[in-house]
């Protein structure tokens, strides 16, 4: 998993606006001579900012998580978990392993499960699963807990993947994996009173929480991230002055008009995961 | 100063300049300041944007003290004020100028509240307002978005709110509220009538005729702030969500993208009322929250179901004689097959079938020519058949066919008339002797009608359905199985069904109820436990069959056990229902076999073996459910031990182990007190468990010794336990079965 190649490229094409400013303050001069020679098209390197959100922040999110901010476009991503609990499959049905979120790292989880049983966590899947999620940030988090705006640079610092363009804390978009997670998203930015005034589209992506499943979803996250990305960056570059004059029938529509009917589209390419949106305040 | 190649340049300075505020907040002051000149109304569109989204985000950040924004607020509002005058027209940079107008309003107000001699921020402020306003309807979507959120926050502000802490005014959340009545800028009056006239522009998105599901939502989702903190206009906000029915607002094309937008804007809305109600369950307006959530439910599986049910036009004529129906999808017609009239006479299949007049061809016989010559004649021509001629030659088939099938059931009918015609005036008076005849002729008239029909209709030979294999054993033990299972469904279907008013007519039906009369929980109770006692006594386990496969009265037995463990205090009446059948079905049986034995006397020198099921099964119940007794059973308990037909030795013993748990002691004694006092057959081995009880656990010695001094004065440790293991069953059967 070659990150750190892709993570020089976003940070020197960075001019733009919000999303990709150079890493952590020390790293900043060194990045700004890179980015002289680099685009001259600012709005090449404007990208949305998307949040997964699934309920233990392990599998789903995680994937598409991984998805996101390994993509062509590298996408600027945090991930979430609505869950009151982190909760792993266990030896039994009744017996899951159980932790608390922003306290515990993938790695700590990866170290516990890999010293209590490795052959069983090694066949379920579980030490890969974490495995993949040390590889990308530092632990899970819970999404009822995050303080939308709170700035996020120490996670630049420490190298998560898809921090870069996340630093001040705010996403465009929020995508669950679960109906009750999209309801508790909802619920909870309701209940954290809108103070940013910033709007989100929250979307619902069904998927199984198995690993499989969690496979076809994140592709067809992604899927559904480039094409409201894509949709996006037309705005962006048509709804400048001048553009919007040139522009005419579905290009004058503006990225957030044309959600519902992306949504409808991607859903008609992938019956089998429903899906749910709202436009939402962060 | 901004020069083509510098904007990047300047831009990776402002990035960097931002990422310093974003680690540490302390810089703002100086680095707002130091900003606002480069990205003014004067600058280029790329450092416009990027300002006004650095505002944005700056104005709304947790991490800047509100004194320290209110303190930046007036440097700011003047750029805001130029920009917007420009006339700004770039979407982005409007949508984060009017989220930092959101933002920065409450400060503003707050601000003037404390200072009133500042009254130049507050008149900018105002403009800016007045424009977001005036131009809100004509701005592009994303921006109106902005505007939804900035429309919320005035109505927020200029509303009355909570006074948490009148000592504290710092503390107080800004509103209406801390306004001083005095105050020398803000006239409260004018202030609450606009907020009131801007909450009705508000709400008016749920008015509209077509619903712009990015306005629903983007209110609906602020709603919830407004609502808690509030109170004044809670309820206005509430009806207005509740008079709100997405599904007709929208315009009829519906499209995949209507149909994700109206689900949304159903589920946003349900999750708006959901959070009121969870933060609130006394709400006043409660009921009817739920009411809608109800009504959006079922009008959601409406209109979702009927766009998805509503069949397209059938891609092949359903109804092919109805050529009227078909949709006319080619000018071109295809060539008419000629049909003639069916050849007169009584219908044949032959004659059903031949569509040509050519005399020679229909009366050819294709048996004389070889089966290979007819494959290969058959299969390249199947290949060239138009379908079109194929189709009419199959639906004039049909037609003939229909026709034949019609004109037979009328005569049928017409016969059935003239029958019924005879019965008209019989008399009303019963006589089997008279219904038997008429049956008789009407069943052989109905022959005879079959019989000339027959041959008619197609000359087909009889047709008999060939014998099913037998079953065996096994497949008919499982056949039974699943027929008792589907009969325990039905007690679940019976349970769960709310329209069965339990209770009332069934407790006055009492003794003289029919046992399944009603379908109810208790009539399959019924029916299961004559199942599995009556129904199979004398066919199952005979003796001979040894091998210990389970019959099917066992397997019933096993499921009923189990579903009254299940939930043993709610289905104690089932229980007792069921040892009832069990005890009568073996006093039957034993009858049975006393008269068997007496006619056969010593012919057979085979034993008649009647197999007993209550004493095994009523004591494995018990046991089944005395561990999960506590003290506090002791009405279910008594019940039982009242209820069963017949209290055994082997029952009493259990109940003597309770007193082993001292918390369980009291309901020991308490139940075979019970039995002493209103079970008259049973009173002797009750005392003599008692006694047993009082002599093993000294926790019941207190208890217990009451109740033996009433009943059994004079205490004999010595016979008590001799009579405990001696007292014979017979007797008291006998009179528990008088009890009955």
């Amino acid at each position: 998993m070659a990150y750190d190649p892709r993570r020089v490229n976003t940070g020197s094409t960075t001019p733009q606006t919000p999303p990709p400013p150079p890493p952590p303050p020390p790293e900043s001069a060194s990045d700004m001579a890179a980015t002289d020679t680099g685009a001259k098209d600012p709005l090449d390197s404007w990208k949305l900012k998307f949040c997964t959100v699934c309920a233990s922040n392990n599998n789903r999110s995680m994937e598409a998580h991984l998805r996101l901010s390994a993509a062509a476009a590298a996408f600027p991503v945090i991930s979430f978990g609505t869950g009151s609990l982190v909760r792993l499959p266990g030896p039994t049905i009744t017996q899951p392993n159980v932790y608390s979120f922003n306290t515990i790292s993938y790695n700590q989880m990866w170290e516990e499960l890999h010293g209590k049983d490795e052959r069983l966590y090694r066949s379920n899947g579980i030490l890969n699963m974490l495995d993949r999620n040390r590889n990308l940030k530092w632990g899970p988090e819970r999404f009822q807990d995050w303080v939308p705006g709170m700035p996020r640079v120490d996670h630049v610092s420490k190298g998560d993947k898809g921090a870069l363009g996340t630093e001040a804390g705010v996403v465009d978009v929020i995508i669950t994996c679960e109906e009750r997670c999209w309801d508790a998203v909802v619920d909870d930015l309701m209940n954290k009173g809108n103070t940013l005034n910033r709007p989100v589209h929250v979307f619902n992506v069904d998927i199984k929480d198995n690993h499989e499943e969690a496979l076809v979803g994140g592709n067809a996250i992604l899927d559904l991230a480039n094409s409201l990305n894509e949709a996006a960056v037309e705005q962006r570059t048509l709804h400048g002055p001048g553009g919007w004059e040139n522009g005419t029938g579905a290009a004058r529509q503006s990225f957030d008009e044309r959600v519902p009917e992306i949504l409808a589209d991607w859903q008609a390419k992938n019956p089998n995961l429903p899906a749910l949106w709202t436009l939402a305040w962060l | 100063m901004a020069q083509t190649a510098d904007v990047a340049n300047q831009l990776t300075q402002l990035n960097s300049a931002r990422n310093l505020v974003l680690g540490d907040a302390a810089l703002y002051p100086q680095i707002v300041n130091g900003i606002l000149p480069i990205v003014g109304a004067n600058s280029r569109l790329e450092l416009r944007r990027w300002g006004m989204e650095f505002m944005a985000e700056t104005f709304s950040s947790p991490v800047l003290a509100t004194a320290q924004k209110e303190q930046l607020a007036p440097n700011i509002l003047q750029t805001i004020q130029e920009i917007l005058v420009l006339p700004e027209s770039d979407t982005a940079v409007l949508g984060s100028l009017v989220q930092t107008a959101a933002s920065l309003y409450p400060l503003v107000f707050r601000h003037i509240v404390n200072h009133p001699e500042d009254k130049k921020s507050w008149e900018t402020m105002n403009a800016i307002k007045q424009d977001i306003l005036r131009r809100m309807d004509s701005f592009p979507c994303p921006v109106k978005i902005c505007c939804v959120k900035f429309l919320q926050r005035v109505v927020q502000v200029q509303t009355p709110g909570l006074i948490s802490d009148p000592r504290r005014p710092e503390q107080n959340e800004t509103s209406l509220a801390i306004v001083p009545r005095t105050h020398s800028v803000l006239a409260i009056p004018y202030l609450e009538a606009e907020a009131s006239g801007l909450l009705d522009r508000l709400l008016d998105v749920f008015q509209e005729e077509t619903s712009d599901p990015l306005l629903v939502n983007a209110t609906l989702n602020c709603l919830a702030p407004l609502i808690r903190t509030r109170q004044s206009i809670a309820n206005k906000i509430i009806n207005a969500v509740v008079d709100f029915f997405p599904a007709k607002h929208v315009s009829p094309p519906i499209t995949p993208a209507t149909r994700v937008s109206v689900k949304s804007m159903e589920r946003t809305a349900r999750a708006l009322l959901i959070n009121i109600m969870k933060k609130n369950q006394n709400h006043p307006l409660f009921g009817r929250m739920q009411m809608y959530i109800e009504r959006l439910m079922q009008s959601r599986l409406e209109v979702v179901d009927d766009v998805s049910r509503k069949r397209g036009l059938p891609s092949e004529p359903t109804d092919g004689l109805d050529s009227a129906k078909r949709a006319r999808l080619d000018a071109e017609t295809p060539p008419l097959l000629k049909i003639p009239p069916m050849a007169p006479g009584p219908a044949s299949i032959d004659k059903l079938f031949t569509l040509t007049q050519d005399i020679g061809l229909s009366s050819f016989d294709v048996k004389q020519l070889p089966p290979d010559l007819v494959v290969k004649i058959a299969v390249p021509l199947l290949a060239q058949v138009n379908p079109t001629l194929l189709t009419q030659a199959v639906d004039a088939v049909r037609t003939r066919y229909q026709t034949i099938t019609r004109e037979q059931t009328l005569k049928r009918q017409q016969q059935h008339a003239a029958a019924a015609d005879e019965d008209d005036d019989y008399e009303p008076e019963y006589d089997p002797m008279d219904v038997a005849d008429n049956t008789s002729e009407q069943a052989s008239a109905i022959a005879a009608e079959v019989a000339d029909l027959q041959p008619d209709l197609v000359s087909l030979g009889p047709f008999v359905l060939p014998q099913p294999s037998p079953l065996s054993e096994e497949e008919a033990a499982e056949v039974g199985r699943s027929a008792v299972a589907r009969v325990f469904s039905m007690i679940n279907a019976a349970e769960t069904d709310p329209s069965l008013a339990k209770g009332k007519t069934q407790q006055q039906l009492g003794f003289a109820r029919l046992a399944g009369s009603t379908f109810d929980r208790d009539a399959w109770a019924v029916l299961l436990s004559r199942l599995a006692t009556r129904a199979p006594a004398g066919l199952e386990g005979g003796g001979k069959v040894d091998s210990r496969r389970p019959t099917i009265s066992d397997s019933i037995r096993q499921t009923l056990y189990r579903y009254i463990l299940e939930d043993f205090r709610g289905r104690l009446n089932i229980a007792i229902t069921w040892l009832s059948e069990e005890w009568y079905n073996d006093r039957v049986q034993m009858k049975a076999a006393a008269t068997q034995r007496d006619q056969s006397d010593e012919e057979d020198d085979q034993e008649p073996v009647v197999p007993l099921h209550y004493d095994e099964w009523v004591v494995k119940l018990f046991h089944g459910f005395t561990t999960y007794l506590d003290g506090r059973d002791i009405k279910v308990l008594v019940r039982f031990l009242s209820e069963i037909p017949e209290v055994t030795l082997a029952i009493l013993q259990m109940v003597a182990g309770l007193a082993k748990d001292p918390e369980r002691v009291n309901l020991c004694v308490q139940a075979l007190m019970y039995l002493t006092m209103f079970r008259p057959p049973a009173r002797e081995m009750c005392l003599n468990t008692l006694e047993d009880v009082y002599q093993t656990y000294e926790e019941s010695r207190p208890a217990a010794g009451k109740v033996l001094a009433k009943w059994r004065p004079q205490k004999q440790p010595a016979e008590a336990n001799g009579t405990a293991e001696s007292t014979p069953a017979p007797p008291q059967e006998a009179q528990a079965s008088t009890a009955q």
